[in-house]
């Protein structure tokens, strides 16, 4: 058998369950966003019916921009703090497994349990959080004065849980960039510190441009994570409330309407155009990182 | 001899075949899959209800299919049925029952009924039955028909000296009991005692429009719109409103998000509770108080809302005649009787619901007869299919109206503008 032939053959097991279980759905679903169906009665074939109705539905809108928030400010806030971390943390001294492994945890916790539990931080008036921002201040305020974030009823605030949530579940983040960072050979480093090199200057010419590369692939793979991530936090947590709509993201649009409201076609429509948002938005980060990195190189 | 023999043969085998079809013995053979959501006490009455038909149906076996919540329930259906393998029966409220009902999957039951031994149709509560006639026909039938009451804490009542609520009581005596139940002795910060606890939804705001003598839409049989913007429905939505805007006899929403009303109430930290037969198992676990249910006070007339769920067969049951065998059991005296003790249901016989099962006056609550009573004027909400949409949709607009001080003519506006594209999608 020749080189290609072993590689193929490999190859096969994965290429069938990728077709069967990635490509096949994805293709249906994009057939399906074309009809009307209810899961029950055959699909009837309506064009583009569905996209023209969610160009006009003010609850889809809101769960796109919604979405479109968390990944503004959840992507960026999660890679820096994981980035952060890395850095933090790749050092050998003693107690480092033990902050290591703390960083991991939470993203083992399953999603649901993870989601209960913040609804307990987040309770308004037992909750710890609350509790804790509150110790020493006037009732309803801060302990530096501020209003006392209302987590579960105002949107803002509601929206910044969701976010908040996210920042404990970078486990894989924080492996990925460790492992970069400790690759980077340490002679480079030397050679800073003897030419003078102050730590913030190291960061910026050494560290971040040899780290760019993975900077970028982690960036897209949060980007394509934040767009489905949300689900569970707004199912379990806020429950795509407050009115209206405030948590209301795109997955949890496609999971009502095909799930609740028996709207399969309809939802089928939404999580096209989920899909394109995120070919974009990856595609945008493609180029702006492209451009960065030729920064570096000139 | 060879005759005889032959005639012999013939007569055990005619015997044979006999035993094997008739009377409801023979139905009940062979599997049934029944899917049903609730909490762990309903749980357990369905499964003592298939322990009791399965003792007495040799060969008879119900599988229970236990969905976490109704959406999960929703999503197992409609995903079974796309499979080509519903369950046999599923148990569902009709609020929810018509996105099936109009697809045409259910199995129509009357004549079932009719042939039935074990009951008559007008053994039950018409209120209940009617629910589940789609285009006049007999879906599903109803195991219980329960309506909105006031679940009230006697000892608060008699520590304040507040008059405990009697029949006939009004709207403004229960706001009055209200605030005399709210307390906040220190003046400041969180209320340790609130009066009354509501859900800023329609099917606690639809009793409100129909007691003030309006309603929440424009045909119950083929509705177009929602009438929340008529002068009646304005008026009690601004009575709803009022419990926390002008009186605050009502929890704050960051209260409701910190402790559900349920949860207050068995705390000990609020008076009274609106809420249907499904809070008496839970409230049966309190111990600290003594606690009974009032009827729902009047605005202008008596009007109280139908709660009623019911067994569905589906047409793609493999096994008919055993899920109705199952059914037939259920719903008549001795299932229900078993579901009756648990404290869950208001039976949908009225032989079972006027007796002892029902009304024993050693199971808490020891008024269940307002439960009874309320009936005759009970009414129920469009069984539209899109009708779960609907209804998601109002309480977003209700829950600003009540916490956050949108006027009713703001909140009837919006929500008339959202539904009425979902009326017009529905199939009824």
């Amino acid at each position: 058998m020749t080189d290609r032939g072993r590689h193929l053959l490999l190859l096969a097991p994965y290429a069938l369950g990728l077709t069967a279980l990635v490509f096949l759905p994805g293709a249906v679903t994009f057939g399906l966003s074309l009809t009307e169906y209810d899961l029950i009665r055959s699909p009837r074939f309506v064009g583009l019916d569905n996209f023209r109705e969610l160009w006009g539905d003010e609850i889809f809108e809101r769960a796109l921009r919604n979405s479109l928030h968390f990944a503004a400010f959840g992507v960026p806030l999660r890679v820096l703090l994981a980035l952060g971390l890395a850095l933090l943390l790749h050092a050998r001294f003693r107690g480092v497994t033990f902050f290591r492994s703390s960083v991991l945890v939470p993203t083992v916790v399953p999603e649901i349990a993870y989601g209960l539990l913040w609804l307990w931080f987040f309770n308004p008036l037992y909750g710890p959080v609350n509790l804790f921002l509150d110790l020493g201040g006037e009732p309803e305020r801060t302990f530096w004065g501020a209003r006392l974030p209302q987590w579960l009823t105002n949107g803002g605030d509601a929206r910044a849980a969701i976010v908040v949530m996210s920042l404990f579940t970078i486990g894989e983040l924080f492996v990925v960039l460790l492992v970069a960072r400790q690759a980077i050979p340490g002679e480079l480093y030397e050679l800073g510190e003897t030419e003078g090199s102050s730590p913030m200057r190291t960061f910026a010419t050494l560290t971040l441009p040899l780290l760019a590369p993975v900077l970028l692939l982690l960036f897209c793979r949060d980007t394509i994570f934040s767009l489905q991530a949300t689900f569970v936090p707004a199912l379990v947590v806020t429950g795509g409330g407050p009115p209206p709509y405030e948590t209301t993201y795109l997955p949890l649009f496609v999971y009502r309407n095909a799930f609740e409201y028996l709207r399969y076609g309809y939802a089928s429509a939404a999580t096209v155009v989920m899909f394109a948002l995120t070919a974009l938005i990856v595609l945008v980060q493609w180029r702006i990182f492209r451009r960065w990195r030729a920064g570096f190189a000139g | 001899m060879a005759r005889t023999l032959k005639t012999l043969v013939l007569a055990v085998l005619v015997l044979a075949v006999a035993t094997s079809c008739g009377g409801s013995g023979s139905g009940a053979k062979g599997n049934v899959d029944f899917l049903v959501f609730g909490d762990p006490e309903e749980l357990q009455a369905y499964r003592n209800i298939i322990a009791e038909y399965e003792r007495e149906n040799e060969g008879a076996e119900v599988r229970l299919i236990e969905a976490s919540d109704r959406d999960d329930l929703i999503a197992r259906l409609s995903t079974s049925f796309a499979g080509g393998s519903p369950p046999d029966l599923f148990l569902i409220n009709y609020r929810f029952y018509g996105q099936f009902a109009s697809k045409g999957v259910l199995e129509p039951v009357e004549q079932r009924v009719e042939d039935s031994d074990a009951f008559e149709l007008d053994h039950f509560y018409p209120q209940a039955v009617n629910a589940f006639r789609w285009n006049g026909e007999l879906t599903c039938m109803p195991q219980n028909i329960s309506s909105l009451v006031v679940y009230y804490n006697r000892d608060l009542f008699k520590q304040y000296g507040v008059a405990e609520p009697r029949a006939g009581w009004t709207w403004n005596e229960l706001v009055d009991a209200a605030a005399k139940l709210t307390k906040n002795t220190d003046g400041k910060g969180r209320y340790e005692l609130y009066g009354l606890g509501i859900e800023p939804s329609i099917i606690r705001l639809a009793p409100l429009v129909w007691s003030n003598g309006g309603d929440i839409v424009d045909a119950q049989n083929s509705p177009t719109r929602l009438t929340l913007d008529s002068s009646e429905a304005l008026e009690a939505m601004q009575l709803m409103f009022d419990l926390r805007g002008t009186h605050g006899v009502i929890p704050t929403e960051q209260d409701v998000e910190s402790e559900d009303d349920e949860a207050r109430f068995m705390n000990g930290r609020l008076a009274m509770l609106f809420s249907s037969r499904r809070s008496t198992p839970v409230f049966r676990t309190i111990e600290s108080f003594d606690w009974d249910v009032a009827p729902m006070p009047v605005v202008s007339e008596p009007a109280g809302i139908l709660h009623s769920d019911a067994y569905c067969m589906t047409k793609g049951s493999s096994n008919k005649d055993a899920a109705w065998s199952f059914m037939e059991f259920a719903l008549g005296e001795d299932g229900q009787r078993i579901a009756a003790r648990t404290g869950r249901t208001v039976p949908s016989l009225r032989s079972v619901a006027n007796s002892e099962a029902f009304l024993d006056p050693s199971a808490k609550p020891r008024s269940s007869r307002v439960f009874l009573d309320a009936i005759p004027n009970i009414r129920n909400v469009p069984t539209v299919s899109t009708w779960p949409e609907i209804e998601d949709a109002i309480e977003g607009h209700l829950e600003q109206g009540l916490y956050e001080g949108v006027p009713p003519e703001e909140v009837a506006q919006k929500a008339i503008a959202e539904t009425t594209p979902l009326f017009a999608r529905a199939e009824n």
